[in-house]
């Protein structure tokens, strides 16, 4: 995108007048030299020869000493707009509330990768975040002191000044930031010590919260442009079928109802067609849809039933060996002899994502240039396939986030932008496209319905053999051709170390495919893998007549598993555990954090068993907002919890079974038991947040439940009510 | 023909009274129906022991609109609890709506914030109806679980009904919420009777002396 | 033309009388705080006060607002300070923020005609507002913080 001086200076201007800042400024950001390993700062007022390298976020100081940082990532409830200004405030020197969050466009070769997912916003970005943060201080100290004349060590920052110790002269940012640019950029600052923090580390609250309890946060559905229409699609319900057909004459006589096409979108590597309807309001389109026929062809695929998917997993589970994941020892010379085996089937359901924010996107398609609007986890995916769909140069693709209500995977695709732009072009001005909530919920991809062949011999205590064989629509294959290699996530969420401990393991992956789209649910395999891992680790405890948490312990020669399950023994009480009170245990990592849980539970006087408690213990190592973590891990148990217990997408003749909240119910407060959520303090690197919370809950909800009940649930979801 | 009493309370009068007031006048209270019931065997119809003709049409009658208020149509809106039932399962509503002291909901889920003066288009979208409520919490007038002959004499104790009398009950049935249960929108199982025989078979029971079913 | 009293502003509108108020008040009058969750009054996004009523915008009428006072998130208080939206904030309750638009407009009339709520008064007014993120421990918690804040009359409330 920035070509040369010239064109960088006058787009750098443009981005300052669009941030609403003064138009000098102190302008850092950070690259990736080609084929260096370690990140440099870079003063983007500088003539820089950008070619081969990446920029990742920038840093502005204005001469008003306003900071602004250009977050490459969405904010998707997961608190980037809290937790970075902290990161940067801490080593920049100024007050949080002087930090403000613009969030950049989609530009893949400028920052980097940009997908909001695999929990990768701080763990991926905070190192150069500091030290982006920590030049920019450096550089403002050593404008005051070259001003002054006074040596570099009698200088101080604090609060957006620079202080003069000895005098007690002060300057504040925005008179030193002239003067900054002009210095060469530092390499290597020193950063703080983690005992220095003033702010990282601390439960600080969320500064998005002002505009999301007043109505002024701008969702993609909040998005006004000049001129825009609104557009609804009737989209082939069997996912794969084809319009043969449609009678548009009752739509097009619906009051504000402007035109009526076909459209075809990319779902991964397929066509998904639909009808589109296109009005002067939403509710226009909608009732446009209704009253819209469209004939389908449904031929050439099959058209599936749930229990037809479960009962194939099982026959090929039983009758087919796997691709080979991960291989060690000789598990079957061990289960051969074996007297005592355990063999068991765990099932999980198809799900839905059902962000509250239903899909959309506003598109404007003009004749050298897309603008997109929307709520979109990855933008720069977003650009680069736009720009080769629509056959532009990437920087004519203008692809801008807004907040996202929710995003939990479903809002990284690329269909939603691009069914949009194509109905933008088709009809020559901007487009919102809207989906419904039965659109949303109907449409797919979704979570895959996963089944887990688990067998297992225990000798002396301890784990001898482990056989895992999954069976479930490999998310992958929706995007690529190649059918040899296993699914590479079959153990996601199964912690690593168990490996080390466990001489002999098989992890294979058994091929199934449907036509139904697939693709990544928060926590992706982790969300499914957990529960039958973590499950049948429960079953193998008491095979081997042990305390569950023990038995991890055992398996797990990790120090820091060790402290994070001591731990939780201590908060959750699970020593003390009373008549009637089940207790169950589950660890689980994915995206670099483990995260162990105990639930509780009880019989419900009513009927039926009650969910008593949840005690989490959360391990990112190094971490900025534990309020914030506290909060992603509550919601993800919460989002467990309904996938475990009160929903699951179920497919009858090709078409999927459930349409709304009134039967894809989600949990609501009456729903939710009291949680706990602990984070352990170390100094081990950032890992993810947003995700790992969610995995080790049903397995430890079923394992609470077996505790109570002696019965073991092996098929989610199931219903607490009916126990 | 016999004139149905003025429906009194049950608790003014004693069993005894009641038989002579009914056997005295020759004219048949309800509500001693419901007491003489009780004191003889079950399975035995009253209008046997009355030695009344018309109290067999009366009872047969009852049937039919027992059917018809045991419809979840009806008794989605007349739950045994303090929560209304949805659905053609009768499943407790979902969103914890509860009955409130008047009937209408509580706080933000009052029943008329989704249910509107009409139904709403579409499938399993709110039913409307500008009276829509349960009964109030005072007068909960419970279909759910009742048998035949509890319900008949619940609904004929005018401290149990919500304080009707003959013609107030004779007119209950064509009220615009009663009558809204045959059109409820969406797919929406109907009562097993038309409104209209729905009409007749209440009036045949309640003109006819309003009789309770023998109870099982 | 119908006139709808939003925040107490008069806006003229030119809609069918049938069109769900939700899409008169996001579309037409162009108040986006207002969200479209379901459009079948499931999950509470759309909630807005009708005379004081915690409605279901995505299935009101525009012809049943004609003449009554509608209010929006927009308008629960001048300056975000309504004790409900400050203990959202003290409590850092939103994650996505999608649905809190209707999840303090519920709680509004529940803090209303109930100063004191219980946790089973909380359950018997909220369960009709879906939150995906699950912030519904803090909801509770901020409903209870209000509460306190109206009563101790920290805030003009």
């Amino acid at each position: 995108m920035i070509q040369g001086l010239k064109n960088k200076t006058t787009s750098r201007r443009n981005f300052l007048r669009s941030a609403g800042l003064t138009s000098t400024a102190l302008f850092l950001g950070m690259y990736l030299p080609a084929g260096a390993k370690t990140s440099k700062v870079v003063n983007l007022g500088d003539d820089v020869d950008e070619d081969g390298i990446e920029m990742n976020p920038w840093v502005i100081i204005d001469t008003n000493g306003r900071v602004t940082l250009v977050s490459h990532r969405a904010e998707m409830g997961q608190g980037v707009y809290q937790s970075i200004p902290q990161i940067i405030a801490e080593e920049l020197e100024v007050n949080l509330k002087d930090v403000h969050i613009k969030f950049a466009q989609g530009n893949g070769k400028k920052y980097g990768s940009q997908i909001t997912g695999g929990s990768s916003t701080i763990r991926g970005s905070y190192k150069n975040l500091l030290k982006l943060s920590a030049t920019a201080r450096v550089m403002l100290i050593q404008a005051a002191a070259n001003k002054w004349k006074v040596p570099l060590t009698e200088c101080y920052a604090e609060a957006g000044n620079v202080f003069h110790k000895p005098s007690g002269k002060k300057y504040n940012y925005g008179e030193l930031v002239t003067d900054a640019s002009k210095l060469h950029v530092p390499d290597n600052v020193k950063l703080k010590e983690r005992s220095e923090y003033k702010l990282i580390g601390k439960p600080l609250l969320r500064k998005d919260a002002a505009l999301k309890t007043n109505g002024t946060a701008g969702f993609g559905l909040d998005k006004r442009v000049p001129g825009m229409l609104f557009a609804c699609v009737e989209r082939n319900p069997r996912l794969r079928g084809k319009v043969k057909s449609f009678d548009d004459s009752d739509a097009r006589a619906i009051p504000g109802v402007k035109d009526v096409f076909k459209v075809t979108m990319k779902v991964f590597n397929t066509d998904r067609e639909g009808v589109a309807v296109v009005a002067t309001s939403t509710w226009a389109a909608l009732q446009g849809r209704k009253a819209l026929k469209v004939f389908w062809d449904d031929s050439g695929f099959e058209h599936i039933n749930s229990t037809d998917i479960y009962q194939r997993h099982e026959d090929i589970l039983k009758n087919k060996d796997g691709l080979v994941f991960k291989e060690q020892g000789d598990v079957n010379s061990i289960f051969s002899q074996a007297s005592d085996k355990l063999d068991v089937i765990y099932q999980t359901p198809y799900e839905s994502h059902a962000a509250m924010e239903p899909l959309n996107c506003v598109a404007y398609y003009q004749n050298d240039k897309i603008e997109i609007w929307g709520p979109i986890q990855a933008p720069d995916w977003v650009q680069d396939f736009i720009s080769k769909e629509f056959n532009l140069p990437a920087e004519k693709v203008i692809v801008n986030m807004t907040f996202l209500g929710g995003g939990f995977g479903r809002k990284a695709f690329l269909d939603y932008p691009h069914e949009a732009t194509l109905i933008s072009k088709q009809i020559g001005v901007p487009v919102q496209v809207v989906w419904t909530r039965e659109d949303d919920i109907m449409q797919g991809p979704f979570r895959p319905g996963m089944s887990y062949r688990c067998e297992g011999v225990v000798n002396n205590g301890k784990i001898d053999a482990f056989r895992m064989k999954l069976a479930g629509q490999n998310m992958d294959n929706f995007q690529s051709d190649d059918r040899s290699k296993p699914n590479e996530s079959s153990s996601e969420g199964f912690l690593k170390p168990y490996f080390d401990s466990i001489k002999n393991i098989s992890i294979q992956d058994v091929p199934f495919e449907t036509p139904v789209p697939v693709m990544w649910w928060r926590s992706v395999y982790a969300s499914t893998n957990g529960f039958a891992y973590e499950s049948f680790m429960d079953e193998l405890a008491l095979a081997a007549g042990a305390d569950p948490i023990e038995f991890r312990k055992q398996h797990l020669n990790n120090d820091r598993l060790h402290k994070q399950l001591d731990k939780l023994i201590e908060v959750s009480g699970w020593k003390n555990r009373k008549k009637n009170e089940g207790y169950g245990m589950a660890i689980t990592e994915c995206f670099e954090s483990p995260v162990a849980q105990v639930v509780k539970v009880s019989k419900n006087p009513d009927g039926g068993i009650k969910v008593d408690h949840v005690w989490a213990v959360m391990d990112c190592g190094w971490y900025v907002n534990p309020d914030i973590i506290k909060a992603q891990v509550e919601g993800s148990i919460i989002m467990a919890l309904g996938a475990a217990t009160i929903h699951e997408i179920t497919f009858k003749d090709g078409l999927p079974e459930q349409h709304n909240f009134y039967d894809y119910h989600m949990p609501r407060i009456t729903d939710i038991p009291p949680i706990d959520v602990f984070v352990m303090d170390n100094d081990a690197d950032a890992g993810g947040v947003g995700e790992p919370g969610l995995p080790a809950f049903s397995p430890a909800l079923t394992n609470a439940i077996f505790d109570l009940t002696g019965k073991r649930i092996r098929k989610l979801p199931f219903s607490l009510a009916e126990i | 023909m016999k004139q149905p009493s003025e429906i009194k309370s049950p608790n003014i009068l004693s069993v005894k009274k009641v038989l002579v007031i009914s056997l005295m006048l020759c004219c048949i209270v309800i509500i001693a129906s419901a007491f003489k019931q009780k004191i003889n065997s079950p399975g035995i119809a009253i209008a046997v022991n009355i030695a009344n003709d018309d109290s067999a049409t009366s009872a047969q009658a009852f049937l039919q609109v027992y059917s018809v208020l045991m419809s979840p149509r009806c008794m989605n809106c007349h739950p045994a609890g303090n929560r209304p039932l949805q659905g053609d399962d009768n499943h407790i509503h979902t969103m914890n709506v509860q009955r409130g002291k008047d009937g209408k909901g509580l706080y933000a889920l009052k029943c008329s914030n989704c249910h509107q003066a009409e139904n709403t288009a579409g499938l399993h979208t709110p039913p409307g109806n500008p009276k829509w409520q349960l009964p109030p919490a005072d007068m909960k007038m419970v279909f759910q679980g009742k048998s035949a002959h509890d319900l008949a004499l619940q609904i004929m104790d005018y401290n149990r009904n919500g304080h009707k009398n003959k013609e107030q009950l004779l007119e209950h049935a064509r009220d615009t919420l009663v009558k809204a249960g045959w059109n409820m929108g969406g797919d929406r199982t109907p009562p097993p009777l038309a409104y209209d025989d729905f009409v007749k078979a209440w009036d045949t029971w309640i003109n006819n002396g309003g009789y309770a079913p023998p109870a099982k | 033309m119908i006139t709808l009293n939003v925040n107490n502003k008069n806006y003229e509108v030119d809609v069918d009388p049938n069109m769900p108020l939700l899409w008169a008040i996001r579309d037409v009058i162009g108040l986006t705080g207002t969200k479209y969750g379901c459009g079948v009054a499931q999950c509470g996004a759309c909630t807005v006060h009708l005379d004081s009523e915690a409605v279901r915008s995505c299935v009101t009428r525009v012809s049943r607002a004609e003449g009554q006072k509608i209010t929006t998130i927009e308008g629960l208080s001048e300056n975000n300070d309504h004790p409900l939206q400050i203990a959202w904030n003290e409590l850092s309750v939103p994650q996505c923020g999608y649905c809190h638009s209707g999840q303090l407009m519920s709680a509004a009339v529940l803090l209303r005609e109930n100063p004191n709520p219980t946790d089973e008064d909380i359950d018997d007014a909220m369960a009709g507002n879906i939150c995906r993120c699950g912030t519904y421990l803090r909801i509770r918690k901020a409903i209870h913080l209000a509460a306190n804040m109206q009563k101790n009359g920290n805030t003009k409330g």
